[in-house]
């Protein structure tokens, strides 16, 4: 029976090796999808069989006889023993958002190759090293937050910094997606039409679930779904009207306010009312979505456009600005390593951990299965034609304002496309257009709608599958938008509140005075990227890809810390690798971002490129954006050089014996649990 | 098959919270009610929106 085991274990980590070679040694000739889809099952099964569970057996010395802060603490509300594979479930769905699927879609722009092998090898020896770690020491913490966390094992400045760090990281982050979202819907009654009826979906739902059926989710989420594909048919019935599609067809600025105002309504209306109705359909709309998706590359195994290797790995990408290195590793943070997962395995997962042992596959595994969703993301993106890619995802600025110059400079760079492909393809999904839709979402959609359609349906419903992809992306990031502003409203009460010592949460003036402020704040950004000529992707994404990369360095330095405490300097590889790599990513991008002479990457040079032209209220403006852009930037990397610094200073205390490496774990307490309360 | 879809819809009512809430009545003692679910709920929705949704 052992002797199987090896020869399974050998034949996976062939089966690994065999399909990354293949697909990083391919060359000129279109390689089927299912070479990344083995090439990562592979990678994950070895990495989750042996390397995770060293780390579980050797480093954290899981133990099941050791009671959990779910059964010592169990209150039946955040405290309860659960099921691992339901805790599995939670703990993905609070980790899966956007990122993994709007990252890889634009680093696509540097061929499949750089993104795939990042998206695999970061999370199998970072990304989910990161979460199990610090999911396991805020277990071992009576599910103690990360700033917590951060404050007793390196210091006072650690936990504030880490606070601070996510509100600017909220603040970038809401702009982002809000953009994507703008980007998505310009132009698009179809789409537009389709978003705004989720609102009074989500009213009738919050009110279904008060006053109708009380405590009925699950069946008042279905009852949601069902409007949810009506709406999508009613959008194309608005589309096709003549009264109505203008009604429905709004610019960029519109949408940008529209979006603007929706964030602050969703921030002080009754979270029972909008934000908790719309969460729960956005969740179910977004794991069904994800399956469906797995199910559909799994029987279409369509073959990749793209080639391994583009261009733009020089640093002249039309989509973003800079080299494949550091800008791939930045652009993709959620599925190969994201900060903000530190935040999740430090909330409620482990006061829901019944076992130890149960933290292997719910920090680990759940980690694995999100950098599967990037794969799938990255394949949804390359199996469009390249010319179709890049007229999608490029900026008018870069490749001109009319379709025959878009087409022309695309061409040029040898990806042929031509305006009559492009109008044919916009019709068929039922749009005016497709051309400028920075951002990912919208060529997401086009890949993920391409893979619906060929696995049934065909090009007749092509339309119905790219408006549903569209329906369901921008579902959840508006919800992000509306959970993250109320989030960010509350960590600014309690800024205000530490720094003042007056009471936090107050009452309605409170409530309306610290909303606009976050509003103001990520709205302020969206509108910089809505007027920026190189589509606003350009400069927010890496900005938001350094923040997130930025707080998983303060994460990874935590967990580097507690093993230090634990086991000395023997294992601390385990999170200083990939520690080591993410400061030299970030610090590198930043800086280039900061400083680069060459406009379309540097945020000074480019407002130095405009002070030198002609000089009107807007370029005052475009100036006051770059260099604001820049200081941010700054702000961040000092922000996590004093993070590292004071890490270090505790690290080398600690192994010269001038620092005393206290544990701050809770005493060990027998478990008593018994296999039917599960 | 079944313990499949009996799992798949136990993940579902966890994230829907209505594990949450069954636990909450069994641990209080309490009956179903609209009250009930809107006490229940408010302090649940309450906890849960203030922490950072991921990206």
């Amino acid at each position: 029976m052992k002797f199987l085991g090896y020869v399974f274990w050998a034949a996976v980590a062939a089966g690994a090796a065999v399909c990354l070679g293949a697909i990083a040694i391919l060359r000129g000739e279109h390689i089927n999808s299912m070479w990344l889809v083995l090439a990562a099952a592979c990678t994950y099964a070895i990495g989750y069989r042996f390397y995770a569970k060293f780390i579980s057996a050797r480093v954290m010395a899981l133990n099941d006889k050791r009671a959990t802060p779910a059964e010592r603490l169990r209150n039946g509300h955040d405290f309860e023993p659960t099921n691992k594979w339901i805790v599995f479930g939670h703990h993905f769905a609070a980790i899966a958002g956007p990122g993994p699927l709007v990252g890889p879609v634009l680093a696509a722009q540097f061929g499949y190759l750089p993104g795939t092998l990042w998206i695999i090898i970061g999370a199998v020896l970072g990304g989910a090293v990161q979460d199990f770690v610090i999911l396991f020491a805020s277990m071992r913490r009576d599910g103690k937050s990360l700033g917590q966390m951060a404050r007793e094992e390196i210091g006072k400045v650690g936990g504030f910094i880490a606070l601070v760090t996510v509100l600017i990281i909220m603040v970038i982050l809401l702009a982002v997606v809000a953009l994507v979202v703008v980007n998505a819907l310009r132009g698009s009654p179809w789409g537009t039409f389709t978003i705004a009826a989720t609102m009074p979906i989500a009213l009738f739902m919050g009110l279904y679930l008060r006053y109708l059926r009380p405590g009925k989710v699950l069946e008042c989420s279905v009852i949601g779904c069902v409007l949810l594909i009506a709406s999508i048919f009613g959008g194309q019935w608005v589309a096709e009207s003549a009264s109505w599609a203008p009604v429905f067809t709004l610019g960029a600025m519109a949408l940008a306010i529209a979006v603007i105002v929706y964030g602050y309504l969703a921030s002080v209306l009754p979270v029972w009312l909008f934000l908790a109705p719309r969460d729960y359909l956005s969740t179910f709309v977004k794991l069904g979505v994800v399956f469906m998706l797995a199910i559909g590359i799994l029987f279409a195994r369509p073959e990749l456009q793209l080639p391994a290797f583009t261009r733009f790995t020089d640093g002249t990408g039309p989509i973003f600005a800079g080299k494949v290195f550091p800008f791939c590793f930045i652009t993709i943070a959620c599925g190969a390593i994201s900060g903000f997962h530190s935040l999740i395995s430090s909330g409620t997962t482990p006061k829901m951990i019944a076992k130890e042992w149960h933290a292997w596959p719910v920090g680990y595994g759940s980690m694995l299965l999100e950098s599967f969703v990037a794969i799938m993301a990255m394949i949804a993106a390359c199996v469009l034609q390249p010319g179709v890619y890049f007229a999608v995802n490029s900026p008018a600025g870069v490749v001109g304002a009319t379709p025959a110059a878009a087409t022309a400079t695309i061409s040029s760079w040898g990806f042929p496309v031509s305006p009559a492909e492009m109008s044919e393809l916009a019709r068929n999904v039922g749009e005016q257009t497709l051309f400028y839709r920075t951002g990912g979402a919208p060529s997401l959609a086009l890949g993920m709608a391409h893979i619906f359609a060929k696995s049934g349906g065909g090009p007749a419903i092509l339309g119905f599958w790219y408006h549903f992809a569209i329906m369901f992306e921008a579902l959840f990031i508006l919800t992000i938008i509306a959970a993250g502003t109320r989030v960010g409203r509350f960590m600014i009460e309690d800024l205000l509140g530490s720094a003042t010592g007056v009471s936090r949460r107050g009452g309605w003036t409170g409530i309306l005075i610290t909303s606009a402020a976050i509003v103001a704040g990520w709205g302020y950004f969206l509108v910089q990227g809505v007027r920026d000529p190189l589509g606003g992707i350009n400069s927010l994404w890496p900005l938001f890809g350094i923040a997130n990369q930025l707080l998983a360095a303060i994460a990874l330095c935590v967990a580097t810390t507690i093993i230090l405490k634990m086991h000395g300097a023997r294992y601390m590889w385990i999170t200083c690798v990939p520690l080591v790599w993410l400061v030299t990513v970030t610090f590198s991008a930043a800086w280039q971002k900061i400083f680069s002479p060459v406009p379309a990457i540097g945020f000074l040079a480019q407002a130095g490129k405009l002070s030198a032209g002609p000089q009107t209220a807007a370029t005052a403006t475009l100036i006051f954006n770059a260099h604001l852009d820049a200081v941010v930037c700054g702000i961040l990397l000092l922000l996590v050089a004093v993070v590292l610094a004071d890490s270090v200073r505790v690290w080398s205390g600690i192994l010269r014996g001038t620092v005393e490496a206290e544990i701050h774990e809770a005493p060990f307490v027998p478990s008593q649990l018994r296999p039917e309360e599960l | 098959m079944r313990r499949l879809a009996r799992l798949v819809l136990a993940i579902l009512r966890e994230i829907g919270d209505e594990n949450a809430y069954s636990r909450h009545l069994a641990a209080h003692g309490r009956e179903h009610s609209r009250e009930e679910w809107r006490r229940f709920s408010e302090e649940r929705l309450a906890a849960k929106y203030a922490r950072a949704k991921c990206c």
